[in-house]
């Protein structure tokens, strides 16, 4: 039997400086290409959470594994960022002196890929989501709807086996949210990635294999 | 792609920045070039000379303050090797003094170069002269810059050195100095500076297959005031020109300073107010190098625009100072002087955006995208 997507032992992250507790030892087994909702009020650890599976920051103890491999025992976590896991961040954080296409191009500049080949992905991907009117266009000229979908392709980019979003839907009215939650399911049935989203919205929780909830920095 | 759009982001910003380089290295290169073209200027005139060794006044630090008896002349004269000696003196007038000689002169100087009628150093004017050289002591002939810019004719009458001169030839010379210069009879100067029968240089022109160490020991041995030195070696050998260069390289360090300065503030302000791009740049998985590299070339790339303007700037501004400046200025350039030039704007640029480079590179990402 093949190691899950992901697994959590026991995680705690502590931030010493202001003395908070953000996870007080959270431990969770995602299988492969299942669709986790984890829901909770600000502040109750969720994305933290996120955060360390993604291998966006380290825990203060406990550890995380990405398909059986600990993070703990990766030299290059910006490999790991890089490969294996897609980000789809509230705000999109999309750079906002490029293209749609320069700014899904930017993950694979990471990893080594020829111009070519960039580009050649980017305009597949900017497609898929819908956008195939808007790839030279400039992030600050696009819709809020829009730059979430470019955020999504961006995410795809370097074909992730694990795609975490965190508040996707959090910056946009409900008719768009349903678009980009399509967008998003769409696109983890193409590529068959495992997909966790953080979230308050109950919506989100349409489809998910599993809906967990946090709380005060652990799994209720 | 990225570099470039960073940088046009702030257009300003990176325009004064890149500015800032530029005027850096203009200033290298001007200066730079002014100091080499009046280097290059004196070689010019000494080889122009044909004389092989130049004799001075040991105690002296430049050769206007050098003086030989007549004496030493004549022990130097008869020295076996030596096939000939010309004598020289000279002496500088000062603008204010030429402006009551002539009102609205441009010149601010005159180099007055005190010759032996007849002598080497005033024969080789003769080709291509207009008009003769001097043969009596109220004679005087006039390179072609200093006669355009005293507005000065052949047959004209100059007064100076409390004396009236005739302008009899006017010669043209591609050493500017000379060019804005003129040549009188040596007697003059000797009067004028109560030299009595000294002079203040001499020229050597030797023998076919004679050693001038030979003669420069000799020299030095049996006439301890003096110093012997070969013609080519006279910049030198007087090493007042390297305050010249000492003063070239101190403004061009300041220009410099100010404008790597510049670099750096432009690259910290940029990652400042980029920090939640980089955080998500380094989200995606772009590694610290890459940032790293990233931020450093958009600093390489300002200096590198602003490194080719300057060389651009220092040529252009060199030959508009030796225009309004002093007549008698001259400019070199060479390859590697450029070289020099646009190294320093790419170390500047290098180092400018160095430090905050590394702060980029060293911001977590998780801090970074939490940046407001």
């Amino acid at each position: 039997m093949s190691d899950p997507a992901i697994r959590t032992v026991d995680l705690v992250k502590r931030y010493p400086g202001a003395d908070i507790t953000a996870l007080a030892g959270v431990s969770v087994q995602v299988e492969r290409g299942q669709y986790l909702c984890i829901m909770g009020p600000s502040g109750s650890g969720k994305s933290t959470l996120l955060n360390l599976v993604g291998a966006l920051d380290t825990p203060t103890s406990g550890e995380v594994f990405l398909n059986g491999r600990s993070l703990a025992k990766e030299s290059n976590l910006d490999a790991v960022r890089a490969r294996e896991v897609g980000f789809i961040f509230q705000l999109h954080n999309l750079l906002p002196t490029l293209t749609s296409i320069e700014n899904v191009e930017i993950p694979m500049m990471a990893v080594g890929a020829t111009r070519r080949e960039r580009r050649a992905r980017a305009i597949e991907l900017l497609e898929s989501v819908g956008l195939s009117h808007r790839l030279n266009s400039i992030a600050t000229r696009l819709s809020g709807g829009e730059r979430q979908r470019v955020s999504i392709a961006r995410a795809l980019a370097n074909r992730p086996a694990l795609i975490l979003g965190d508040e996707p839907t959090g910056d946009v009215d409900s008719k768009t949210g349903e678009q980009i939650m399509a967008c998003i399911h769409e696109a983890r049935r193409r590529s068959g990635a495992t997909l966790v989203i953080v979230t308050h919205n109950p919506d989100l929780t349409k489809g998910a294999d599993r809906t967990l909830h946090m709380k005060d920095g652990l799994l209720q | 792609m990225l570099i470039l759009k960073n940088l046009l982001r702030r257009r300003t910003r990176t325009l004064l920045s890149l500015l800032g380089i530029a005027i850096g290295i203009a200033a290298i290169i001007a200066f730079n070039a002014v100091a080499r073209g009046f280097k290059a200027s004196l070689d010019r005139y000494m080889h122009g000379s044909g004389a092989q060794m130049l004799v001075v006044n040991r105690a002296a630090m430049a050769p206007e303050y050098s003086r030989i008896s007549k004496e030493e002349v004549e022990f130097v004269r008869n020295l076996p090797g030596v096939e000939h000696v010309s004598p020289a003196t000279f002496t500088i007038i000062a603008g204010r003094v030429l402006q009551k000689v002539k009102a609205g002169t441009k010149l601010k100087f005159l180099t007055v170069f005190g010759r032996v009628p007849g002598d080497r150093l005033v024969e080789k004017h003769r080709p291509g002269i207009d008009g003769r050289l001097f043969e009596a002591e109220d004679e005087v002939i006039l390179g072609s810059d200093a006669a355009r810019d005293l507005d000065v004719k052949l047959g004209d009458t100059l007064p100076m050195l409390n004396r009236t001169f005739r302008v009899v030839g006017i010669y043209r010379s591609d050493v500017k100095f000379e060019s804005a210069g003129c040549v009188i009879p040596s007697s003059v100067v000797q009067k004028q500076l109560a030299m009595g029968d000294s002079v203040g240089l001499c020229f050597l022109y030797l023998k076919q297959g004679a050693d001038w160490k030979k003669i420069r020991d000799t020299i030095e041995e049996k006439a301890v005031n003096l110093a012997a030195i070969q013609t080519q070696d006279f910049t030198q050998y007087y090493n007042q020109l390297d305050y010249i260069d000492w003063f070239v390289w101190i403004v061009s360090l300041i220009s410099v300073i100010v404008g790597g300065l510049g670099v750096l503030n432009t690259m910290l302000m940029a990652v400042s107010e980029r920090t939640r791009e980089i955080g998500t740049l380094r989200a995606v998985g772009w590694s610290r190098g890459q940032v790293l590299r990233m931020i450093l070339a958009e600093g390489l790339l300002i200096s590198m625009v602003g490194g080719a303007l300057g060389l651009f700037l220092g040529a252009f501004g060199a030959e508009t100072l030796i225009q309004w400046a002093p007549r008698g200025l001259d400019t070199r350039y060479s390859a590697l002087l450029f070289v020099q030039g646009f190294s320093i704007a790419l170390a500047l640029g290098f180092f400018g955006a160095l430090y905050p480079a590394l702060q980029a590179s060293r911001l977590s990402p998780i801090e970074a995208l939490k940046y407001e």
